[in-house]
């Protein structure tokens, strides 16, 4: 495999192009004159130009190679992890299922004893408190069914800016009560995209109620669209919330990753965004610095008609 | 039609499906119990039922088997799906074999005893129907 640097980019010009000029030059100089000489300069200097250009293209596409192979591990990674969860998930449904059903008939039990013993009342707090646990539970579990879920996706034609502001409504309601309004910076002539309108709105709902949770209180949420090149379109959802750690941003889409204190978040949500957005074609990009705010961006096809099926 | 919904509960889960009949009993649902597939065709043979909660994982004779042939012998009984693993694989086959709901374990009662009921009302819908067509003088 070919591997080449911007070092040896820079290397390869400045040994090839003097070793041209001494090459050529030297022969032109003692065969017909100086003057000759001289116009070697420029066609060294093209030659200069042309092999940088040529380099730096091999070393875009080097680039945009090894990012598509990180893509696939992460997606044969979550793969092999959502096939594990949806088992270990299945297991523990059926025991919680017991645990809430035991706990629906001792609260029945509680409820006709009337008896002033602090005990009595403390063992109602406690059967409460394990309903909420087990409530807990079942959310992980649900979820982790929803990761593994091999949904084919039903790919249509959608209008990206409509399925964004479909749900930046239904974020707005909670947000601006927060001091956190959505400012909207759509591309109005962008092109249909090739998608799952149900899928990417669970993503977009979920990018977006992590922004508002990012910022808790006064702050804003930016969302853009524009063509970032031929064939793509992007949505890009920033917030001004407390960022993310450098060590952390690798570790952002894994499954059960969260920087949420217990009980606050499963550590799902990017994990499934992410591979939904994979399922669909796309790909989706972090950036942060921590204490000034995040920016998630997601490229999706844009839509042909020859993929239209009748 | 009774007043309240006869409810056949099958699940090899003994202690999940002795104190699911208990809970909708205090909700004056009638409720048995039996803990294989077997054991429901026998049941369904001796008592008629308005909906059964069939479990999936079962041992000899799955939930999704066990739908089939109870909607192939009683036509007229609702089949409720309760199962720890949800596939959408899983769901179109329930859909497809008649099944009335597919819900997730666990489930919260509330819920169940609502789906219970909605799947109860629409038995009950249809046997009137088809007492109506087939004996149109005794239905009016």
């Amino acid at each position: 495999m070919l591997k080449i640097s911007s070092y040896s980019i820079r290397r390869i010009c400045l040994c090839a192009v003097p070793a041209m000029v001494l090459l050529l030059g030297a022969p032109l100089w003692v065969f017909a004159g100086p003057e000759a000489a001289l116009l070697v300069l420029p066609v060294a200097g093209a030659c200069f130009v042309a092999i940088r250009s040529l380099m730096k293209q091999v070393a875009t596409a080097r680039a945009q190679e090894c990012f598509l192979d990180e893509q696939l591990i992460q997606s044969q990674k979550l793969a092999a992890i959502g096939e594990l969860s949806a088992g270990i998930a299945h297991e523990i449904n059926n025991p919680l299922a017991i645990i809430a059903q035991e706990i629906e008939w001792a609260r029945l039990q509680f409820d006709g004893v009337t008896s002033d013993s602090p005990g009595l009342e403390e063992a109602r707090d406690s059967l409460n408190e394990i309903a909420v646990q087990v409530e807990r539970c079942r959310e992980i579990t649900h979820k982790l069914l929803d990761f593994a879920r091999k949904r084919d996706p039903l790919i249509q034609g959608a209008d990206l800016n409509k399925l964004i502001e479909d749900m930046a409504k239904l974020v707005e309601k909670e947000s601006s009560q927060k001091g956190i309004p959505i400012i909207r910076d759509y591309r109005t002539d962008l092109p249909p995209i090739f998608t799952d309108p149900p899928l990417l709105r669970q993503v977009i709902l979920n990018l977006l109620n992590n922004a508002v949770y990012a910022i808790q209180q006064n702050g804003a949420i930016t969302i853009r669209t524009r063509i970032p090149e031929s064939g793509q379109v992007e949505m890009v959802i920033s917030d001004t919330g407390v960022g993310i750690r450098k060590e952390d941003l690798d570790k952002i889409f894994n499954p059960f990753f969260t920087t949420k204190p217990p009980g606050k978040g499963t550590g799902l949500g990017l994990s499934i965004c992410h591979s939904i957005i994979v399922r669909l074609g796309g790909r989706i990009a972090v950036d942060s610095e921590p204490g000034k705010g995040t920016s998630f961006a997601v490229r999706l096809p844009i839509f042909h008609n020859a993929q239209k099926k009748d | 039609m009774s007043a309240k919904p006869r409810v056949l509960i099958v699940d090899d889960e003994e202690r999940y499906r002795t104190t699911l009949r208990k809970l909708l009993t205090v909700r004056e649902i009638e409720a048995r119990d039996v803990g294989s597939a077997m054991e429901a065709f026998s049941e369904l043979e001796k008592a008629s039922y308005d909906v059964i909660l069939l479990d999936v994982k079962m041992p000899e004779i799955d939930g999704i088997e066990a739908l089939g042939r109870i909607k192939r012998d009683h036509p007229s009984v609702e089949v409720i799906i309760l199962t720890g693993h949800a596939s959408v694989d899983a769901a179109v086959e329930i859909m497809k074999l008649g099944g009335y709901e597919y819900l997730l374990k666990p489930c919260p009662i509330d819920e169940l005893v609502g789906k219970i009921e909605s799947a109860w009302e629409r038995k009950a819908a249809r046997d009137k129907r088809q007492k109506a067509a087939t004996n149109p003088h005794e239905a009016s």
